[in-house]
């Protein structure tokens, strides 16, 4: 039996999550850039980026961090050669 | 076949080494007639967004594909 800890449903859900909300970042980001006026878009996207940071928090805390070089804490010990990597899950 | 999807009808020549293609079809997208997106458009939720590949319904175009023989793949 392999060692690798296996995840579970949760991490599966965070990653959804994560990759929805930032996919309508960036396609408010894109709008944005075209219509720098636009105050709903603007605040969608400030609520949207803070939903996102929470989600990113979570799972971080949960599974390791999600960013290298300083954009994301690590546990003891190093986490960050930990498996899975995202394209093994 | 698709709103977006329109069809043109290559010229076949008695000398084409290959059977012909008589129809062949292109995608016509929403963004080609927006000029300038109006704010406030109607919106997908976040996985939908992520599912259908943009925010908005009204500039969603989808592609259905062709199977390895050419059909359209629904």
């Amino acid at each position: 039996m392999s060692d690798h800890k296996q995840v579970d449903e949760r991490y599966y859900q965070l990653m959804h999550e994560l990759q929805s909300l930032d996919f309508v970042l960036v396609e408010l980001s894109l709008y944005l850039n075209t219509h720098r006026d636009d105050m709903n878009a603007i605040q969608q996207f400030n609520e949207y980026s803070g939903r996102r940071w929470q989600v990113a928090c979570e799972f971080e805390a949960h599974y390791g961090p999600l960013l290298q070089y300083g954009h994301s804490y690590s546990g003891y010990p190093w986490q960050w050669p930990e498996s899975p990597w995202p394209w093994q899950v | 076949m698709h709103s977006q999807t329109r069809v043109y009808y290559p010229y076949v020549s008695p000398f084409d080494p290959c059977p012909p293609m008589r129809v062949k079809t292109y995608v016509v997208p929403p963004n080609l007639f927006i000029q300038f997106q109006p704010p406030g458009l109607p919106q997908f939720s976040a996985p939908e967004a992520l599912r259908h590949g943009v925010l908005w319904p009204a500039l969603y175009s989808p592609y259905e594909g062709r199977d390895r023989k050419g059909r359209e793949r629904k």
